[in-house]
Formats: C-alpha cells, sequence, structure tokens
C-alpha cells in the first residue's frame, strides 16, 4: 500500500505538469477558437448566401461525419505529402478546433431554430434592425438555450485531447503511460490519469451549472 | 390615414385574399370581422409589414411602399415605423424585464434617450395598470398582464396606428376585461386602433367601424349600425355563428 502511495506521490508532479502544459492549454484554446469557428459557420448558414450556406454545411458534415482520429492524421501525416507540414501543436489545435467547432456550430442553429417566430415578429412590429433584433433577441435566448450542449461539448473536448499521443504530444495520459511502461504499474497509473480527468470534469460540470443558473433567471421556476 | 389598395395574396393555392382595398381613418377604432380563415390576421400583418402581399400598395401617412418587387430594408422599415402590432400571444422578450421591454424599443430606435425611455415606460405601464411591476420576468406574470405590459410596448414607440390581433382570445374571460378595458381606454382618448377579433361585442360597443371580410375580399365597410342591421345572408349567417359566442 505504501508502495502505492509513493508511486502516485512520484508520479502526480509529471502528470499535473502534463495536465497544464498540453491538456488544458490545448482543450482551452481550441475551445475557444472552436466557438469562433461555430458563430462564423452558424453566420453563413443562417444567412442568404446561398454558396455560404453549402460551404457551412459541407463543413460541418465533414467534421462530424469523421473520427477526430483520423482528421489529426491526416493534418499531422497527411498534409506534410503535399507539402504542409505543421508541427504536432498546430495540428492538434486545428484538428480539435475544427472539429468541436462543427459540433458547436449545430448546437448554435439548432438554438437559433428553436426561437419562436414571434419573438422575431415583435422585434419586427418594433422596428428593430437586423442586428438590433441578433443583439437583443435573439442571440441572448439563444445562448441560454445552447449553454448545457456547448459545455457538453468542452467536457468532451477535454476528454478527447487524450488522442494527441498519437501525433507525439505528451498530454497527461501519454505521460501516464510512460510512467506506466517503466514502473510496470499500470492499473494505479491510469487509475491516476482517470482521477485528473475526473477532477477537471467535476470542476467544468460546476461551472456549467452555475451558468446555466445565471442564464436561466428569467425562466419560470420548474428547472431554474 | 392608411390606406390598402388591390392587395392580393395567395399561400400555394390557396387564395386568401383577392384584390382586397380599405381605408383606415384616424382617431377611429377600426374592427375587422369574418368568419376564421377569411384573412383577417394576413390582412392586419400586411399593414405592419409582417406579411407581403404579391400585389397592391400600402401608404400611411406620408410613407407608401407597392408591393410585387423587391423592397430594401430601409422602405419597409420607413413605413412599419407607422404602426405597430398586439400579438394573440404577447410575444413579449422573455429575457428582458418587464421595464426592459416597454422602454428599449424606443432608445433602440433612436427615439428617446435612456432616461427619457424610462420615464415614458412608467407612463405607459401606469396607463396599463402594471406600473408595479417594473422587475418582473414575463414569465412570472398571467396571461392578461403579459398582454397589457404589451400594449404598454406598443404604445412606447408611440405609433400612429395600433394594431391587434385578437388580443384576448388567449385569455380567461376575467383576464380578457382588463384588457379590453385598456383599449377602451385607448379607444376613447382618440388612438387610432385597428382591431381583429372575434369578439362582436366589442365590435358593437367599441368600433366607429366595421369591415368584414369574406371570401378573399372585403365584404362590408361601415359603421357598426349599419353592420348589426344588414340583411345580407354572409353577415347573418357570420353573426349566428359567432354572435353568441
Ligand atoms: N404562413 C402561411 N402559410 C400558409 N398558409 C397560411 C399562412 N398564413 C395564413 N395562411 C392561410 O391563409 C388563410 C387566412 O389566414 P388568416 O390567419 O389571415 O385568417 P384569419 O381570418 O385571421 O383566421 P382566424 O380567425 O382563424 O385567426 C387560412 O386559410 C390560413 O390557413
Ligand atoms: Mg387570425
Amino acid at each position: 500500500m505504501t508502495e502505492l502511495f509513493s508511486l502516485w506521490a512520484e508520479s502526480l508532479p509529471q502528470l499535473l505538469l502534463a495536465t497544464l502544459t498540453v491538456t488544458i492549454p490545448l482543450s482551452a484554446l481550441a475551445f475557444v477558437l472552436a466557438l469562433i469557428v461555430a458563430v462564423i459557420a452558424t453566420a453563413m448558414r443562417m444567412g442568404r448566401v446561398k454558396p455560404l450556406q453549402w460551404l457551412s454545411r459541407f463543413y460541418v458534415w465533414l467534421f462530424r461525419g469523421t473520427p477526430i482520429l483520423v482528421q489529426l492524421f491526416i493534418i499531422f501525416y497527411g498534409l506534410p505529402a503535399i507539402g504542409i507540414t505543421l508541427s504536432a501543436w498546430v495540428s492538434a489545435i486545428i484538428a480539435f478546433t475544427l472539429n468541436t467547432g462543427a459540433y458547436a456550430a449545430e448546437t448554435l442553429r439548432a438554438s437559433v431554430q428553436s426561437i419562436p417566430r414571434g419573438q422575431i415578429e415583435a422585434a419586427k412590429t418594433l422596428n428593430y434592425t437586423g442586428w438590433q433584433t441578433l443583439r437583443h433577441v435573439i442571440a441572448p435566448q439563444a445562448l441560454r438555450i445552447a449553454l448545457p450542449p456547448l459545455g457538453n461539448d468542452l467536457i468532451d473536448l477535454v476528454k478527447g485531447t487524450s488522442l494527441v499521443m498519437v501525433i507525439t504530444l505528451a498530454d497527461v495520459f501519454q505521460v501516464g503511460r510512460q510512467i506506466a511502461a517503466t514502473t510496470f504499474q499500470p492499473l494505479a497509473l491510469y487509475m491516476e490519469v482517470a482521477l485528473i480527468y475526473l477532477i477537471i470534469f467535476t470542476v467544468l460540470s460546476w461551472i456549467q451549472g452555475r451558468a446555466e443558473k445565471v442564464s436561466n433567471r428569467y425562466v419560470r421556476s420548474t428547472n431554474a | 390615414m392608411l390606406e390598402l389598395k388591390n392587395v392580393s395574396k395567395a399561400f400555394g393555392d390557396n387564395q386568401v385574399l383577392q384584390d382586397a382595398s380599405l381605408t383606415v381613418r384616424d382617431g377611429e377604432t377600426t374592427v375587422i370581422l369574418g368568419p376564421s380563415g377569411s384573412g383577417k390576421s394576413t390582412l392586419l400583418r400586411f399593414m405592419n409589414l409582417l406579411e407581403f402581399p404579391e400585389t397592391g400598395s400600402l401608404s400611411i401617412n406620408d410613407d407608401a411602399v407597392t408591393f410585387g418587387g423587391r423592397l430594401t430594408d430601409a422602405q419597409i422599415r420607413s413605413v412599419r415605423k407607422h404602426s405597430a402590432m398586439v400579438f394573440q400571444g404577447y410575444n413579449l422578450f422573455p429575457n428582458q424585464t418587464v421595464v426592459d421591454n416597454v422602454s428599449l424599443p424606443p432608445v433602440l430606435n433612436g427615439k428617446l434617450s435612456k432616461a427619457q425611455a424610462r420615464e415614458r415606460a412608467q407612463e405607459v405601464l401606469d396607463r396599463v395598470g402594471m406600473g408595479d411591476r417594473l422587475d418582473e420576468y414575463p414569465d412570472n406574470l398571467s396571461g392578461g398582464q403579459q398582454q397589457r405590459v404589451a400594449i404598454a410596448r406598443a404604445l412606447a414607440v408611440d405609433p400612429d396606428y395600433l394594431l391587434f390581433d385578437e388580443p384576448t382570445s388567449a385569455l380567461d374571460p376575467e383576464l380578457a376585461a382588463d384588457v379590453t378595458r385598456v383599449m377602451v381606454d385607448l379607444a376613447s382618448e382618440g388612438r387610432s386602433l385597428v382591431v381583429v377579433t372575434h369578439n362582436i361585442e366589442f365590435a358593437r360597443q367599441v368600433a366607429k367601424r366595421v369591415i368584414f371580410l369574406a371570401d378573399g375580399s372585403v365584404g362590408f365597410d361601415g359603421t357598426p349600425e349599419e353592420f348589426f342591421a344588414s340583411d345580407s345572408e354572409r353577415i347573418q349567417r357570420y353573426l349566428s355563428t359567432y354572435g353568441t359566442a
């Protein structure tokens, strides 16, 4: 038992370092970029320009329809064949941004479309401009609806980053694997890695809950 | 003066309105009656450009549009600013408090400063008996209260014409009475109201003018006295169906 504790204590700094230098910054950066991509894709999809609508649909179709692992491989190992060589970091950022962006775009589109027609008509009768309608009517209501699924997209993203070891990045999982291989203690190490993911998950869930509570303040009792 | 001329509209092969024309005079209450599906809402929505006829024209005071071609946003907004709609389903913004619902529109329209709009909101909310619920969210109000806030919101942008599409038909009689009282109050003050309703009593007691829609066009246009005395078979049939409801 004491042997196990000392193994955990010894490996913890390395695992935390990998978490803080790869898993968390990669997730955070990719998520912020994914939100930007998603807003642009949604604007294109809901706009009036047909070719942009198609482009947006194509993007979402492509990135939701293929595994993130395949996307990572294509970007990191495939693109050099046509002269595009990207570092592991850049490849990971691009892949996770575009992948999560596609899911988030779907979430945003569904949220905007779930706003009752009457809301848009009320904005029209008050003679709001398109921008005012978006800013004061559509965006705040769509955001409230989108918050829970977007939180889930973020949680999926964090767990998904455990795949970056296949393109040589040393995230928390990869570091755990290396230590497991040298100490011959896979069960103990992988449980430690799982625990770190669980802690991140718990913090994110808590934040998600708080954010939902704030954004639901105007909704009557039932689930506020 | 608000004038719709020769407007027609079909949804698929359902020709809802065919070459309908009407004029709404200032300072009086015009009630639009007609059987369900006769195109009352569609006609009312033309006035606020929430729906567009395929042909014809609309002129309100100094602004006019001709239908058929593509209208610019500027054209639409210049006509739309003359009227405001009160919907059957209220359509308050659930993410804004009562006072924000009412005070934000004139600010966004560039008509009033924030402070002025807040004052105006208090004023119109007092008018509809909701002046003490400023910080409530719409979801926490009854239907009748929401509808009165919706009327205040329409008043806040100070439209020349207030349009009502069955404002009380989603409400229990008691709550409907509160809303009707507000409307009667506005009518007696000389506001220009256009009201689509199935409430025959409202037409009898409040309207200066009744327009009856049937078979895609205006079947009657005159005073309530004339309307209720009409021996038209179509109107008689309508009154015997809706008059007792
Ligand atoms: N957006 C739409 N798409 C297709 N059909 C429509 C649409 N809006 C209205 N209609 C049809 O047009 C006809 C007239 O509708 P409208 O809502 O103007 O009638 P109404 O006189 O207001 O009826 P009610 O008293 O039931 O409210 C109906 O047959 C309706 O089904
Ligand atoms: Mg109707």
